[in-house]
């Protein structure tokens, strides 16, 4: 790599890291202001908004499949279901989506 | 609470790992992608990995390889791949009331990706203030180390693994939606978050399937919050927002 591309390289890592703190530090300076105990009070309405709908939002981009085809589609409406059917009886973290992932498994084996 | 994963006191750091475990099913496949589409692209497999180190922020990461690949100035490629990274701006202040006053907490942010702050956002409200930046430490520290191993295995090895193990590509991608769908699911707590989340989700997937994906988490995110603040049901916007911050 010639130095022109470390250095955007370096560039974008230092830019994405701002990206990431910068926010962090003005959040921590507001809270520091308003002194309030219930913290999320002091978070602005539209960010506390932001971030249920961002986690949707990555949640939609990742159902897209690998391979997308009907097979795969099935696969992921079979593994969307079993998630939530053992999320609902569990409600843990780590069993729904290792039950996801055998049905999905199962779901792409079966009908490929 | 609505998840209810089981915490060490004395080893947050492990419960972290552990509770990131699932991220490695989406993780380790894309970095694998990455490793080898870098080095087909010209990067030797060192610099893919320090790409992957440094940067670490997936899609952004492909699109600067891709733009590097085809010869476009490196501004716009610089520019490209912050453009990308942009959505980030609001994950940390959306955690930020649940950090503790250490001073490590700003260098942890290098590890707060989509995957993360999905994580972290649903957990560190659960847990006791002294766990929570073991935690964080552990899960992000996982993650990082997965994107990066993957790296190095698809540029020493990508072509031979990805015809060895097609499937296994194809089958622990879905770990991904499966994480995320139990982190969304206890936040559907009325109708009106219903249909702003249910909306996002929509709009998010069409918006990938229509070859948008760069685009698809902050213009689907954006629908999804402008659908909440047009729709109003019976009961109040605050306590909404605070129902739903808190999903209880």
């Amino acid at each position: 790599m010639s130095s022109a591309l470390w250095i955007a390289v370096l560039a974008s890592a230092l830019g994405t890291l701002l990206i990431r703190v910068l926010p962090l530090f003005w959040m921590q300076r507001r809270l520091e202001r308003q002194g309030n105990d219930d913290s999320l009070e002091a978070m602005p309405q539209w960010l506390s908004l932001l971030g249920p709908v961002m986690i949707a939002a990555v949640f939609g981009v990742s159902l897209m499949p690998v391979t997308p085809s009907a097979t795969s589609w099935l696969a992921t409406l079979i593994g969307i279901l079993a998630t939530l059917a053992v999320w609902w009886y569990k409600r843990t973290l780590g069993w729904p989506v290792a039950a996801g992932v055998a049905a999905y498994g199962v779901g792409v084996m079966l009908l490929g | 609470m609505s998840l209810q994963a089981a915490s060490s006191p004395t080893r947050p750091w492990l419960t972290g790992m552990s509770e990131a475990i699932p991220l490695l099913g989406g993780y380790v496949p894309v970095a694998i992608s990455f490793g080898l589409i870098a080095t087909q692209a010209g990067f030797s497999a060192w610099e893919a990995v320090a790409i992957s180190t440094l940067i670490y922020a997936g899609a952004s990461q492909f699109l600067f390889v891709g733009m590097v690949a085809t010869g476009a100035p490196l501004w716009l490629v610089v520019a490209m791949t912050l453009l990308i990274n942009l959505r980030h701006v609001v994950y940390a202040p959306n955690l930020a009331p649940w950090l503790t006053s250490s001073r490590l907490w700003p260098s942890l942010m290098h590890g707060l990706t989509d995957q993360v702050f999905a994580l972290a956002h649903a957990r560190l409200p659960q847990l006791p203030a002294a766990q929570r930046l073991g935690w964080f430490g552990g899960a992000a520290l996982l993650a990082w180390m997965s994107w990066i191993g993957g790296t190095a295995l698809g540029a020493f090895a990508g072509g031979e693994l990805v015809a060895r193990w097609a499937l296994m590509g194809e089958i622990l991608p879905f770990a991904l939606p499966a994480l995320f769908l139990v982190l969304i699911a206890p936040r559907f707590t009325s109708r009106r978050w219903s249909l702003a989340l249910g909306l996002t989700i929509l709009a998010a997937l069409a918006l990938t399937v229509t070859g948008l994906t760069n685009l698809a988490i902050p213009l689907a995110a954006a629908c999804g919050a402008l659908c909440f603040q047009v729709a109003k049901f019976d009961h109040s916007q605050k306590s909404e927002h605070v129902q739903g911050e808190r999903h209880e």
